[in-house]
């Protein structure tokens, strides 16, 4: 599903984001990247959905060779793939409904198909009750839930979550694991980066651990060992 | 046709959920379109004002009695081939004695002194209006033969010469003002567009990104700016056109006073005003589209 050969970013001379990585990600498999912060989990995010380029190597998801894909092509890769970030990045002048219809108008679909999953998909996360309300008047939490609907509406294979818990207290963190662990048993691939402890030993799934953009253990059923 | 109607319909959510940042956006545009036709006018009257006192310039050759019309049509003939000249045309012997007795039916000396002669003491008049004051000197030099010389009693224009020197310098040099604070206009304009505009999207430069993130391709964020960008322009230039009209209603009939040929600002936005609308619009519209794109680039690479 997904494959790094030898991938290495580098910013600058003092500054290295990932040493000669190699990984392969079974499609159905959930993954847990940890590592303290700086060790390069973001820039392995980055580059998975295109944000930034490697320097050196070779990523490939599904089919794809993501390290060669023209601009032109990024979004069309980007709708394939579900993406939760930390700081949850919705459209702050779009309704909860919008936000997750805007991910699937961007992709041509139907006005009448997106009428009919976007409220499936908001009953799923729980917010079937606030499509109609602006991410302003919404907790961290339910933001962070409206992000993940996002994520999900277009039935990607890939979901990369970012810290997607970092902004969370304990109980909403607990919550937002919960639908992850319930996407994955649909089949989604589920990508998860984080420095959450409790989580990564909770989930007991594959983690990978990142120590200065090198890759120190990777553990079928892992623990968080840093 | 979906993905315009999407476009569009982000377009008005955008301009109505930022209301304010809209609304300062075309009154900006209102303000520069504003100051740009009241150059424009100021232009426009000021050559209005020097047409209409070049018209009132000529050259009158005041003939000597004993000239006869064989000699009169032989220099009308020999002036027409002069492509300086616009319009010539004569006056006859008795025209001139009726005009001369009319100016003086006051004056009982000046009459009877006439009568004591028996005779017109006058000879014909040519008026000549040439198309700019300078080219009276090439018409003046043209005549200036010992044949015609010798039939011309007086040349009304030479007292003038200075006059008319001195307007063409005035006017010629309005012209390079105007050219000049024209040119200074629409680099300030350029630059107050450019800047609104450029802070309107700085304004939404995340959801920008967020956009790209989500798998917006690039028309579909820009797509809404140029649509914008469209609203905007029409806006400003309706609002600014409505605004000018209003302004002209007082303005008009100060002009009506100094203009005497029925000259008004309405009468020239009337007779120009697709040419005018539709060059103001597609001007703005091209700045506007210019400045977001060139605004957006940076966004546009996440």
């Amino acid at each position: 599903m997904i494959k790094l050969e030898g991938v290495t970013k580098i910013y600058s001379t003092e500054s290295v984001g990932l040493r000669n990585i190699n990984l392969h990600i079974k499609a159905g498999e959930f993954v847990s990247i940890v590592g303290q912060s700086g060790t390069g989990k973001t820039t392995l995010v980055r580059l998975l959905i295109a944000e930034e380029k490697p320097t050196k190597g070779k990523i490939v998801i599904g089919d794809w060779d993501i390290t060669k894909i023209p601009s032109g092509e990024i979004p069309y890769l980007r709708r394939q793939i579900g993406v939760i970030f930390q700081d949850f990045k919705l459209l702050p002048k779009k309704t909860v409904y919008e936000n997750v219809s805007f991910a699937l108008e961007v992709a041509g679909e139907k006005n009448k198909h997106i009428a009919q999953i976007v409220p499936q998909v908001l009953d799923v996360v729980g917010l079937g009750n606030k499509m109609h309300r602006y991410p302003r008047q919404l907790s961290g939490g339910e933001q962070q839930r409206v992000a993940i609907a996002r994520s999900l509406v277009h039935r990607p294979k890939i979901i990369i979550a970012d810290e997607p818990t970092g902004n969370l207290d304990s109980l909403n963190t607990v919550e937002i694991i919960e639908i992850l662990k319930k996407i994955n048993e649909f089949g989604t691939t589920v990508l998860l980066a984080t420095h959450n402890r409790e989580i990564v030993n909770e989930l007991r799934r594959r983690v990978i651990t990142l120590r200065s953009g090198e890759i120190v253990s990777d553990e079928i059923t892992g623990k968080y060992r840093l | 046709m979906r993905a315009v109607y999407r476009v569009t319909k982000y377009a008005l959510q955008d301009l109505g959920r930022n209301l304010g940042l809209s609304a300062m956006t075309v009154f900006i545009l209102v303000l520069m379109l504003l100051s740009v036709n009241i150059l424009w006018g100021v232009d426009v009257l000021t050559q209005q004002a020097t047409s209409m006192v070049k018209e009132q310039i000529n050259i009158s050759l005041y003939f000597k009695a004993e000239t006869t019309d064989e000699n009169l049509t032989e220099i009308k003939k020999y002036l027409s081939i002069l492509p300086e000249i616009t319009e010539m045309f004569a006056i006859s012997r008795e025209e001139v004695l009726e005009s001369f007795k009319s100016r003086h039916q006051m004056s009982t000396e000046v009459l009877s002194a006439l009568e004591e002669l028996e005779e017109n003491p006058f000879g014909p008049t040519l008026v000549i209006k040439t198309r700019e004051p300078e080219d009276y000197k090439k018409v003046l030099q043209a005549v200036d033969v010992p044949e015609y010389d010798a039939l011309i009693e007086t040349k009304s224009f030479e007292g003038n010469e200075e006059g008319i020197e001195k307007l063409q310098n005035i006017t010629n040099r309005i012209e390079r003002v105007g050219f000049g604070l024209a040119a200074l206009f629409a680099i300030i304009s350029f630059l107050i567009i450019f800047n609104t505009i450029r802070v309107a999207i700085y304004t939404q430069r995340i959801e920008i990104s967020i956009k790209r993130l989500v798998g917006a391709s690039t028309w579909f964020i820009r797509g809404p700016y140029i649509v914008e960008a469209f609203v905007f322009s029409l806006l400003s230039v309706s609002i600014t056109f409505g605004l000018i009209y209003l302004g002209l209603k007082f303005v008009d009939p100060y002009l009506s006073i100094v203009f005497s040929n029925g000259f008004t600002l309405t009468n020239y936005y009337n007779s120009n005003i697709i040419w005018l609308v539709g060059i103001q619009f597609v001007s703005v519209l091209l700045l506007t589209f210019i400045s977001s794109g060139l605004a957006m680039r940076k966004q546009l690479k996440v």
